[in-house]
């Protein structure tokens, strides 16, 4: 492997696995906070993908306008659901488990308005950076991939300043930790608890948007992402959202690399071993979560 | 004697089930909704009894489905034996994870998952073993002592014995030791450590059947359809599998067998309904989970509460209420 390759194959990684601590970021959020397991997250990344796209079709806009679009219909959709779903299931104290396989049908029928909305076609997200390579110390980068990165990064860090400094971060955080007490010092935990979906919903979308503007848009895009984002999430500690953010980018370096270097067919397995032996080794994940077991 | 009086009475719709619909596609199709019933009572061993929340099935499912078309095209295995081997197989494939029954809840949810994931490529890439993204195709039709079963009849009536000795087995197996084994693991496994009841050990066996019932499962599966894709064996059929489960109700085999043909037949009712049918399919899903705590299963028990007591005189309910 060349060093060309290496650096191609750094930047590449980072910027799928920005992609997926995005996503994980939400998963953990939400296990954190409630405990379900949400398969429906993949969805609500395609949902951001295909605001975002519609919003470009329709005035053509910048890209930092597409992407804050994008996240506003994730966060949308993921507060209505909450709202709708999540809500009323938990109020009916059904366990944990029908919620957990409600996420599955809700991501069900997700796919497949979609499939209503924006048809059963790929779509082509328009070229939204200059396909031109960056020339960085002699190597020609895409400029998209460093866009990601940066993106991605300045999401995350937004996100941890979010939970450090602001009165809604810090209450979410509370929440989380312990409902009940934080229920007695005055946080609405009902109400945290859907701003904690519109929350890991800005995140989805936004990351769908990234992943659209990398591939492509379709209805079915989002089920194998939020999956792998799972994995992710698992292999950085469920529950832990350093781990989260870590997990992703493992996942993707990991995923890229030995796509170039073990092989493309088994680059998906390579990620499903490394998870299974991480769970092995340390059954909590990298990153142990202090407090409440999931 | 009740209940034996109910379980002939299903067992006779069952059996007269393909003599009311000749149609070959609809006999097919409640082929398909057997073979999910036999793979849904597996997994209600491991998520009903045990509290294991396995989203891997498919892998066993496919294991099976692939070793009982390989031996019986290639090795020229007859059917029985190899539908044997396919569930042995399957059953040997779980040893595999036998290092990671110890996981708790979502982690071993994400790990089968992984496990599914691995084997999905490996049967999607393994050209040489499994015939790669083509599949395998003209899998030969069950030989039963001489006799083939083509018709589909013959293949429903057979999957329904499958089926219904597959669930008077884990009938059985629910009450034995085991079973209760299960139970207290289930329920606190410290507690059930402390009465010594080896955990691991038992979880594991308990992955061991129901990786088998799917190895079977798998095996009725490629001699049915007679074309094996490495598509069919993808998570999302893990996933469908503990929707039967789940929608079924969790904790009761008859639910799972419920479950399993609600799933498999209600996208085919709702054909009709056409670009719509999986909305309403997702949202049928979503309303059964808010509906009841045990899914049909709590369901059907509840209603069955409310009619005993509107038909039992007011006087005798507070004997009911005394445990």
């Amino acid at each position: 492997m060349s060093v060309e390759q290496f650096i191609q194959g750094i930047i590449g990684g980072l910027a799928i696995g920005c992609i997926y601590s995005l996503i994980a970021l939400g998963i953990t959020m939400i296990i954190r906070a409630t405990d379900i397991l949400h398969f429906a997250q993949g969805e609500i990344l395609m949902i951001g993908a295909m605001t975002g796209l519609s919003a470009v079709w329709m005035v053509g806009l910048p890209f930092v306008v597409v992407l804050m679009i994008g996240m506003i219909g994730g966060g949308v959709a993921a507060m209505v659901i909450e709202l709708s779903v999540y809500r009323t299931l938990r109020s009916l104290r059904v366990p944990l488990i029908n919620v957990v396989v409600s996420t599955l049908g809700v991501s069900i029928v997700l796919q497949n308005v979609a499939r209503l909305v924006w048809g059963s076609e790929p779509l082509r997200y328009p070229i939204l950076f200059s396909k031109r390579g960056i020339e960085i110390g002699g190597f020609a980068i895409s400029p998209q991939l460093i866009w990601i990165v940066v993106l991605g990064f300045a999401m995350m860090a937004l996100l941890q300043l979010f939970f450090r400094y602001t009165r809604l971060g810090i209450a979410m955080q509370a929440a989380a930790q312990d409902p009940e007490a934080a229920q007695l010092m005055g946080v609405n935990v009902k109400r945290i608890t859907t701003y904690t979906f519109l929350v890991s919903g800005i995140m989805a979308g936004a990351a769908g948007v990234l992943l659209g503007s990398l591939f492509f848009a379709s209805f079915n895009m989002g089920f194998l992402v939020g999956i792998k984002a799972f994995v992710a999430a698992t292999i950085g500690g469920l529950g832990s959202l350093t781990g989260a953010m870590l997990g992703g980018m493992i996942f993707g370096l990991i995923e890229t690399f030995s796509g170039v270097l073990i092989s493309t067919a088994y680059k998906d397995a390579v990620g499903m071993v490394l998870l299974i032996v991480i769970l092995l080794l340390a059954p909590s994940g990298i990153f142990i979560r202090a407090g409440r077991r999931i | 004697m009740k209940s034996t009086a109910i379980r002939v009475l299903i067992l006779s719709a069952f059996v007269a089930a393909p003599f009311a619909q000749t149609n070959s596609y609809w006999l097919h199709v409640f082929c398909v909704a057997l073979i999910g019933a036999i793979l849904a009572l597996g997994l209600q061993l491991l998520v009903g009894m045990a509290g294991l929340l396995s989203l891997g099935q498919a892998a066993f499912y496919g294991i099976g489905a692939y070793v009982s078309a390989s031996l019986t095209m290639h090795f020229n295995v007859p059917f029985l034996l190899a539908f044997v081997l396919a569930g042995v197989a399957a059953a040997l494939s779980s040893l595999l994870l036998a290092p990671i029954v110890r996981l708790q809840g979502s982690s071993l949810a994400v790990a089968t998952l992984g496990f599914n994931i691995i084997i999905y490529l490996f049967l999607l890439n393994e050209e040489w073993a499994t015939g790669g993204s083509f599949g395998m195709m003209n899998v030969p039709a069950p030989n039963l002592f001489g006799y083939t079963l083509a018709g589909e009849r013959g293949m429903y009536f057979f999957c329904l014995l499958v089926g219904v000795i597959v669930y008077l087995s884990m009938d059985r197996l629910v009450r034995s030791r085991f079973g209760r084994a299960l139970k207290a693991i289930a329920q606190d496994e410290d507690a059930a450590r402390a009465c010594g009841i080896s955990i691991n050990l038992y979880k594991s066996k308990c992955f061991l059947v129901a990786a088998f019932t799917a190895g079977i499962a798998g095996s009725l599966y490629a001699h049915q359809a007679h074309y094996l894709n490495p598509n069919d064996f993808t998570f999302n059929k893990s996933i469908e599998i503990l929707i039967m489960v789940v929608v079924g109700g969790i904790g009761s085999m008859p639910g799972a067998v419920i479950g399993a043909l609600i799933v498999v037949l209600m996208p085919e009712y709702l054909r009709s309904s056409g670009e719509l049918r999986l909305i309403l399919f997702g949202a049928l899903v979503v309303v059964l989970m808010g509906s009841s705590r045990g899914g049909i299963a709590g369901l059907a028990s509840m209603l069955g509460d409310l009619f005993a007591r509107w038909h039992t005189p007011r006087k005798s309910a507070p004997e009911d209420a005394m445990p």
